[in-house]
């Protein structure tokens, strides 16, 4: 349900990071909704690189970019580190008018200045009200902002721990090791250029 | 998932990918002087992160067939799995991301979600199904097409099939619509069972965007002590029916 919610970080962090999905409509919009698919991807893949995947397929980490799309059944993920990229995507797509549902996750403030440059008037808005119960056991802050960035937790916190110790011991860089971490993540969701930031800030501490 | 013993050369490569820690190294019993790595079958929740991390180069991960109610795990942890009664991948459904072509959540009631075993941390489904029953008790009703929902041996009263109980999954969502009165008791139950659970549990919270800062659901939000997170999802609004 909630895969782009839920993600933890300071303002700055969060500020370079702006999921977006597309999720066709059951019994609405399904039919040949393979080629429509394909069509916003194609739109949104101009406009950002940094992650692209379908989570009942991979992500372009794992598959090549244009056999995602070939597979397209239900939707895809695409992750913005911009407001300027994310609002000329959002307003091509609403140009194009394709008619599949596309949702942007991030800071509401940021998401919403974008929707009213894009021309656009948001229906709907999902809160997150917090992680609750046994929460001692949860991973550390500068863990949970790696591990919330796949909201199925798929990106291991462990994994998060290696590559830093990795990067110490100069066994992998810190580009490769924000990109081994968004392997994972089958979505694309994840923001490997955020991870990367994060991990320069991990290694430095 | 499992690991062939004879393949596995303990190097250990897997260990990290796991994302509930459920590989161990071990000395081998049979040769004390080599290190092997082992699944511990309990704690795994079948999420496939090590099989597709593609890092064991003797191919020693494997899934093996799945029987009830184990298989369970492996549809609320891989997302690759699409959930025959739903149609749906993932753990959840379609809840806001098509709403302005669905109608589902319409103005004078909001969607609520608890997702138990987030963030990164797995839950046992009894966790589920305690919060699934405390909030049955206030009249809640679960969302009909959440695979949750099918796990339940009587949907009224959010009691889970009992050989569910000790599986182990990454997350189950119980979704459910609240009137804008049932808002309180919800999380006063929620607020309650923080205190009881094993795991962890996340919340959500669907409203129309006219709700944001001054509307009354964050409004008792506020009251109740509930974090409201500055970053969250919006829905486009730019689905629409298409098919003939």
């Amino acid at each position: 349900m909630t895969h782009t919610l839920h993600r933890t970080g300071d303002i700055e962090s969060l500020n370079e990071d702006f999921p977006m999905l597309t999720h066709v409509a059951r019994g609405y919009n399904d039919i040949g909704a393979g080629e429509r698919l394909k069509e916003m991807a194609k739109i949104a893949r101009k406009y950002t690189d940094l992650n692209f995947g379908d989570c009942k397929v991979a992500n372009k980490f794992i598959m090549p970019s244009e056999e995602i799309m070939e597979k397209h059944t239900v939707g895809w993920q695409v992750v913005f580190k911009d407001k300027k990229s994310l609002i000329a995507c959002m307003k091509e797509l609403k140009e194009k008018n394709i008619g599949i549902s596309v949702v942007v996750s991030g800071l509401f403030d940021e998401v919403f200045e974008c929707c009213q440059k894009a021309g656009i008037t948001p229906p709907l808005i999902e809160f997150a009200l917090g992680i609750h119960g046994n929460k001692d056991k949860i991973w550390p802050p500068e863990i949970l902002d790696f591990v919330t960035m796949c909201g199925h937790g798929l990106v291991s916190g462990h994994l998060v721990k290696k590559m830093v110790e990795d990067i110490k011991k100069k066994k992998i860089t810190i580009k490769k090791a924000a990109l081994e971490l968004a392997k994972p993540c089958l979505c694309g969701a994840f923001n490997p250029h955020r991870a990367a930031k994060l991990l320069k800030k991990m290694v430095v501490r | 998932m499992r690991i062939d013993r004879d393949k596995c050369v303990g190097c250990g490569r897997c260990v990290s990918y796991c994302p509930v820690g459920a590989i161990q190294i071990f000395r081998d019993g049979q040769n004390p002087k080599k290190k092997k790595s082992r699944i511990e079958e309990d704690e795994c929740v079948e999420c496939g992160v090590c099989l597709r991390a593609q890092v064991c180069k003797p191919q020693a991960i494997y899934l093996p067939e799945l029987d009830w109610p184990r298989v369970v795990r492996r549809a609320f942890s891989d997302p690759m799995v699409e959930h025959k009664e739903t149609r749906v991948p993932g753990r959840g459904t379609e809840e806001m991301k098509t709403n302005e072509v669905t109608g589902r959540f319409k103005r004078g009631s909001w969607g609520m979600a608890v997702e138990v075993g987030r963030p990164g941390f797995g839950a046992r489904l009894k966790d589920l199904e305690m919060i699934a029953m405390a909030l049955a008790k206030i009249s809640v009703v679960f969302e009909p097409r959440n695979p949750v929902t099918f796990l339940f041996e009587d949907v009224k009263t959010g009691k889970l099939k009992p050989e569910l109980r000790n599986e182990r999954v990454l997350s189950g969502i119980i979704e459910f619509e609240v009137k804008p009165e049932q808002l309180k008791p919800v999380l006063e139950v929620l607020k309650e069972m923080a205190g009881k659970v094993e795991s962890v549990f996340s919340v959500d919270l669907i409203t129309h965007p006219e709700e944001e800062e001054k509307g009354p659901a964050l409004k008792i939000v506020g009251k109740m002590g509930f974090p409201v997170y500055p970053n969250g999802k919006v829905n486009l609004g730019l689905g629409r029916i298409l098919n003939k």
